[in-house]
């Protein structure tokens, strides 16, 4: 399929280019609409290009607090999302790489039994038992509190299907190498089986990170208290803030701001991903 | 170094399949002992029960005259080379060798002395902040090798361990193994499936087949003096000419199916009529007919290895396959007759039923 021909090579280019530019369109008139003041997004034609009021209204977004939001500054929500999306990810991480060690490693009744009982939870995503989940929370009394808003989201059937379908692929020979090296099974875990796993961790640090940020629904429920207002939950206040115009320079600084950290976690994580490709070898 | 017993030793897995039984060996302190036979005849089983990888379900095992039976892989004090090196692929070569002794809480000095004297043997020195993928497979035995003598057991355990490599390197690798074990003068059991190895590393062989003993002896007693129809069929290459025939009824000749009669040297026991088979090795064949025994080989196709020559064909043009070898380069015609002899010492002789050696 490597044809040289000046118009196909036109063609892939311009189809690329298309859809760069659909990608990046929205992402783009985020940030320029971050730059102006209210009255420039309220009128026909909206501005393509940067305002002037760039300094003024992120100052006024990280410091002050705006009433349209709850009056709960950006950079309090920011720092509640990044709680729950880092204690989300490393929870699942942890948990997910321990039950996959378990099931695959360890002869114990009803192994199966626990595989699939994981497994099936697949079918059920937070939506799906968003109700009986909020009761078991709020009879525990962890309504308004950071462990409401990430425990009953650590659970994770993928990730566990994920490492044990890697530990499965790791030869016998490794564990028995490991057993005449006097490792024991916590040994064999931490000095084998989790250096071996980290492109695995590095690349789901990547979809759960962006997963537990993401989370709008879940922490619309759990909490009441403006102190624990999530940054996705915050531009949704700001839209749906009644009576009153959308401050649309407010909204778009705050998105802009909150696409930051998920940004930050993919380029960092990326280089170890692909580091991790490379050279993984059993 | 360690002497081992091994006594009626038995696998049977849950699901009733008998992997091993009735195996006795006693292996001397210090001596090289190889376990060879076709694959799934138990022989790695026997060595993982060695390492205990594998649960024993019967009989005893004994190292220097402790029974290890329940004892975990670490607490036996074997080493085992695995064949696909079974390296840890995030470890460099020095923490590879490492990752045992200091699980064993060697002080470190003592763990840098070893492993300086490991990789000077085995020529790692170079290598030992390299990572396995970034060395070739000859390089990677020996660091697993490396990881089996730094731990100054008292068993090495060799699992295949030339397999999955080329021709050349194995010759190489083989005749360092050999080295090795003279130099560390430890007990080496070793598995394989291929005779070549057998041959050239054994002090003894054990040869197995369908999870039970076929002969436990030297090299040359298993070429010289096979102890079954087995044995006899799977030492040597190209492999020995086989008949089946009656026994005459003074015991003294056997008549082959196809005609033709073997006179033998020492009459045996056994009731005429009794159905044996008659052995012979290629090599053991000459041309001439000043023999003993005198074999027709109608020619069909030739073999050209350079310094030998194999001819195969069939027994005065029956049905019956032969084969000879030759030294040296040797043209015949297809369809040529041959004349060859041997003389009746090197003939072999098995029971057809029991397929045990007669006489």
């Amino acid at each position: 399929m490597v044809e040289n021909r000046p118009v196909l090579t036109f063609v892939t280019h311009a189809v690329l280019i298309t859809g760069v530019v659909f990608l990046c369109f929205p992402v783009w008139m985020a940030v320029v609409a971050s730059t102006h003041g209210p009255e420039a997004l309220s009128q026909a034609p909206i501005p393509l290009w940067f305002g002037d009021r760039a300094w003024e209204n992120y100052s006024q977004l990280l410091a002050g607090g705006l009433p349209e939001a709850g009056g709960v500054p950006i950079g309090r929500m920011m720092f509640n999302s990044l709680i729950m999306a880092l204690v989300i990810t490393f929870g699942k991480i942890a948990i997910s790489i321990i039950s996959a060690y378990a099931i695959v490693y360890f002869r114990f009744p009803f192994r199966m039994g626990f595989f699939w009982m994981i497994f099936i939870t697949l079918m059920l995503p937070v939506e799906v038992r968003i109700l009986p989940t909020f009761d078991v929370v709020t009879k525990l009394g962890m309504l308004n509190s950071y462990y409401g808003l990430t425990i009953p989201l650590i659970a994770s059937a993928t990730a566990t299907f994920l490492f044990r379908q890697f530990f499965l692929t790791i030869p016998d020979e490794l564990v028995e190498a490991a057993r005449i090296d006097r490792a024991g099974p916590i040994r064999f875990f931490l000095d084998i089986l989790l250096p071996m796993s980290r492109t695995n961790i590095a690349a789901l640090f990547i979809i759960l990170f962006i997963f537990g940020w993401n989370q709008y629904l879940w922490p619309l429920l759990v909490t009441t208290d403006e102190g624990l207002y999530t940054v996705v939950m915050g531009i949704q206040r700001m839209v749906n803030s009644g009576e009153a115009l959308p401050v649309w320079h407010y909204i778009m600084g705050t998105a802009v701001l909150a696409m930051i950290p998920p940004v930050f976690v993919v380029i960092a994580m990326q280089k170890l991903f692909v580091k991790g490709l490379v050279e993984s070898e059993k | 170094m360690a002497d081992l017993k091994i006594q009626e030793l038995g696998k049977t897995y849950p699901g009733g399949v008998t992997a091993v039984s009735d195996v006795n060996i006693d292996i001397a302190d210090g001596e090289f002992i190889v376990l060879v036979g076709p694959s799934g005849c138990g022989k790695s089983t026997i060595l993982r029960m060695i390492a205990g990888l594998e649960t024993i379900t019967t009989g005893e095992l004994q190292i220097e005259g402790r029974r290890v039976n329940n004892l975990e892989p670490g607490e036996r004090d074997i080493a085992m080379v695995f064949q696909n090196y079974a390296l840890y692929p995030h470890m460099s070569v020095r923490k590879n060798m490492e990752y045992g002794l200091k699980n064993e809480g060697l002080p470190k000095a003592q763990i840098a002395e070893r492993i300086a004297e490991a990789s000077r043997t085995l020529r790692l020195e170079d290598y030992l902040d390299r990572k396995p993928r970034q060395l070739s497979g000859g390089q990677r035995q020996r660091v697993a090798m490396g990881r089996a003598i730094v731990r100054d057991p008292k068993v090495f355990l060799f699992d295949e361990p030339l397999s999955n490599l080329d021709a050349k390197l194995r010759t190489q690798l083989r005749a360092e193994l050999k080295a090795l074990h003279n130099r560390l003068g430890a007990t080496f059991i070793y598995v394989t499936h291929d005779q070549v190895e057998a041959m050239s590393l054994a002090d003894r062989i054990v040869i197995m087949n369908h999870g039970v003993v076929e002969q436990i002896g030297t090299p040359m007693d298993l070429y010289l003096r096979p102890a079954s129809r087995f044995v006899a069929d799977f030492i040597g290459t190209p492999a020995m000419n086989m008949f089946e025939g009656k026994l005459s009824a003074d015991g003294g000749s056997v008549l082959v199916d196809g005609g033709h009669t073997f006179g033998l040297n020492t009459p045996v026991n056994g009731s005429a009529g009794t159905q044996v088979v008659i052995g012979i090795r290629p090599e053991h064949l000459h041309r001439g007919d000043g023999h003993d025994i005198r074999l027709p080989l109608t020619v069909g196709f030739v073999e050209q290895l350079g310094a030998d020559t194999v001819v195969h064909g069939t027994l005065n043009g029956g049905s019956e396959a032969l084969s000879v070898r030759f030294s040296g380069v040797q043209m015949p015609e297809t369809g040529s007759i041959i004349e060859l002899g041997c003389a009746a010492e090197n003939l072999h002789m098995f029971d057809v039923v029991t397929g045990r050696r007669l006489g």
